[in-house]
């Protein structure tokens, strides 16, 4: 069972963000999510750290995949876990997001996972609770666990993050994955570089702390250790941002070719799901290179590590 | 391939600011000597152009054909045959036709036509946007590989701002030049000649200079933020050319184009209701004019086109407002140019620097100029013969000429392409 004395140098009550985590508390929780991982892998029993507490997953935006791998994480650590199927409940019913927090902060839950469409909605509701909330994913803004996950899994197959080149390409514009793994790389001493065409570019990329913002992929792959592709969402494709999948696949598409131009055996990430053939080739998606099915079991670990570092404290 | 000698001509060189008496020597295609006296080697054809002008070939940088879709208007081949006896040999062709070229294989397409019917260099020009419906941006960068020289929205600008801003700004990850026609729609409506008392007299709506200013002031702005580069095409208003030239000033990537027959002809040449003057944008008003002239010869314009526009009879044979716009101008572009320079708007060499290297030098073309080793396009001039347009002798295929019954001075004898001889005129 991990050391359970981090729990009190953790100096934030909620995790809505990787913006204004110190490395010191990025690495307590990628070290505390290793653990969780090693456990799991050993097939030892359940860490009962969460008995008896409640976790709810309140999902303003379906995600089939961060609400499991929350709901996994909650019930390895004991926690009895609630989904609030939000989406259509209520919501529907016009009561306002504030309406929501109060109400099921007075059922009085140690957790709470929220994911919201809009950005800054997960802040805006942990300013009404009395208990943890940890940020899901929030509009265009923040998804720290996924940035967690991505690091961790990362320094497991390099050993380090420090001094590493990190390719990060897609559509940067409107990824909160993209800005939170950004954070989370350049507060652990890794270069990042971000690719995408101009449209799906945001201006000001530097105050995330990225080296590089260039619409050159083949010129970003240079060197690069770690090439990550972001998801692309298919509508923004048909003639609005990109002229069409084919183009944007020739340009941008992660093919077996392409990756030889980063350094040999460079990792390749995605956070999922994957739009094949689109951002990425099925045999590099699959290839020995990839880790993408490593950032999902990391994904558990690093839960269980922040349920763990923000639930399990006495009330 | 025989070696060819053209001896004793006037060298018009504007890339090389050369103007000169002299020999140039062609092989296998490319130049291989420009002096003033080149001793030929055995076996040469020599040409004695004693008298006469020899000019880097004409770069068109819009020609409209029929083809595919109505080709009872023009082929590449008829268009390309036209501007070879224009001393035309590089053109790019413009993509609003049925269907529109908007796709790899349109442009692909067009370049391999070009290939086989055209005596001439044929470069397509890609759709900006699917259908040119001004909505949802074409492949670009499969297009731009595919051969595309730049992308034209055709005849209209994009009407969404913010679709624009978009296309331009996407444009500029893939190194795409955007060419718009700067026209606000709303503000165009149904206007068939210049705004003004002409029109107000003649009884017809006008389109005013605000449609084009306002447009491609807008357009400027988005580019010069999108760190694109843009083509103005066609502008006739001397208020946007100012637009343009501070753009320049200040370092945007803002280019323009000027059609010939803007500078030759005015409003009062509608007359009559003469539909072959009925153009988009319309003839402006004398002063227009002569500031538009004034600021191509300050060097506010990179390159002067025909803004060849077929329109056979059953187009043109109609009143005033029912009949389509678009004038025929292969043949006419260099005489055109000429004229106005034996009129003093500009020296000769200015006028061919318009028709050569600067539409050349806009997408690093290495034609339009008589360096060493440059392909071998060249146009041979009479720069003093006098002659009558009559529409009834020209080549292309709709003679939809305002020049009709004008006289010009200026007329190609030889244009040579890649080395061989493509137009000698009887």
């Amino acid at each position: 069972m991990p050391a359970t004395d981090d729990l009190h140098e953790f100096p934030h009550r909620h995790l809505l963000g990787i913006d204004g985590l110190s490395s010191k508390d990025i690495n307590l929780l990628l070290d505390l999510a290793e653990d969780y991982a090693d456990i799991t892998r050993k097939a030892k029993r359940p860490d009962a750290a969460l008995a008896g507490k409640v976790v709810v997953n309140l999902f303003f935006e379906n995600s089939t995949r961060t609400q499991s791998s929350f709901e996994i994480a909650a019930k390895r650590l004991g926690a009895d876990v609630i989904n609030m199927p939000v989406a259509a409940s209520s919501v529907k019913k016009g009561e306002t997001l504030i309406d929501t927090a109060v109400t099921l902060n007075a059922m009085r839950p140690d957790a709470l996972v929220i994911r919201h469409s809009a950005s800054g909605g997960v802040k805006l509701l942990s300013r009404k609770v009395d208990c943890a909330v940890i940020n899901a994913g929030d509009g265009t803004h923040e998804h720290p666990t996924q940035a967690l996950l991505d690091v961790l899994t990362i320094r497991r197959n390099m050993g380090k993050l420090k001094g590493l080149t990190v390719v990060i390409c897609g559509d940067i514009a409107h990824s909160r994955v993209a800005r939170s793994t950004t954070l989370a790389l350049t507060a652990l001493g890794a270069k990042v570089r971000l690719v995408a065409p101009k449209t799906l570019m945001p201006k000001g990329t530097e105050s995330w702390g990225a080296d590089q913002a260039t619409g050159d992929f083949d010129a970003a792959l240079e060197g690069a250790d770690v090439v990550m592709m972001l998801r692309l969402q298919l509508e923004r494709m048909d003639g609005a941002y990109l002229p069409s999948r084919r183009e944007y696949f020739r340009f941008y598409g992660l093919t077996a070719d392409r990756l030889c131009l980063a350094k040999e055996n460079a990792l390749v990430m995605h956070p999922g799901p994957m739009n094949r053939g689109i951002e990425i080739e099925s045999a590099i998606a699959d290839g020995d290179q990839s880790v993408i099915t490593e950032q999902v079991e990391m994904g558990v670990a690093v839960r269980e590590a922040v349920l763990h570092v923000l639930a399990g404290r006495a009330s | 391939m025989t070696p060819t000698l053209i001896r004793g001509a006037r060298i018009l060189d504007p890339a090389n600011d050369r103007d000169e008496v002299g020999d140039i020597l062609i092989t296998d295609g490319v130049i291989e000597g420009v002096a003033s006296d080149i001793r030929a080697p055995a076996g040469t054809n020599t040409i004695d152009a004693t008298g006469l002008c020899l000019a880097p070939g004409l770069i068109d940088l819009r020609v409209k054909t029929g083809e595919p879709g109505e080709e009872q208007r023009e082929t590449i081949a008829t268009a390309s045959a036209a501007a070879v006896a224009g001393g035309i040999t590089t053109m790019a062709i413009m993509p609003d036709t049925n269907p529109v070229i908007d796709d790899v294989a349109l442009v692909e397409f067009i370049a391999r036509r070009g290939a086989a019917q055209g005596k001439n260099r044929i470069c397509p020009i890609g759709a900006l946007t699917r259908g040119l419906a001004g909505d949802a941006m074409a492949e670009l960068g499969l297009m731009r590989e595919a051969g595309a020289l730049y992308f034209s929205n055709g005849e209209n600008s994009i009407a969404n701002a913010g679709t624009m801003k978009r296309i331009l700004t996407y444009a500029a990850s893939v190194d795409a030049t955007v060419a718009v026609r700067p026209l606000d729609g709303a503000l165009a409506g149904s206007g068939v000649m210049n705004a003004g008392a002409l029109a107000a007299k003649m009884g017809l709506s006008g389109v005013g200079h605000d449609a084009e200013i306002i447009a491609g002031q807008r357009d400027i702005l988005l580019a010069e933020n999108a760190g694109a580069t843009l083509l103005l095409d066609q502008v006739s208003t001397p208020e946007l050319l100012s637009d343009i030239e501070a753009a320049k000033d200040r370092g945007a990537n803002i280019r323009c184009t000027v059609a010939a027959h803007h500078l030759f002809f005015g409003e009062a040449d509608v007359g009559d209701y003469l539909t072959y003057c009925k153009v988009s944008p319309p003839f402006r008003s004398e002063r227009a004019r002569l500031a538009l002239l004034d600021a191509v010869t300050r060097g506010a314009v990179c390159a002067v086109v025909s803004a060849h526009d077929p329109q056979p009879p059953e187009e043109k044979r109609l009143p005033f407002e029912e009949a389509s716009f678009g004038a025929a101008g292969l043949e006419t572009l260099l005489p055109a140019m000429v004229t106005l320079s034996h009129e003093g708007h500009f020296d000769l060499l200015q006028a061919i620097r318009l028709l050569t290297s600067g539409p050349a030098d806009l997408f690093s073309l290495p034609q339009g100029r008589l360096t060493v080793g440059a392909p071998a396009d060249l146009a041979l001039f009479d720069p003093n013969k006098v002659w009558e347009c009559d529409r009834d002798a020209l080549i292309s295929r709709s003679t939809n000429s305002p020049f009709d019954g004008r006289t010009l001075r200026g007329q190609v004898t030889h244009t040579m392409v890649a080395g061989e001889w493509v137009y000698k005129r009887a």
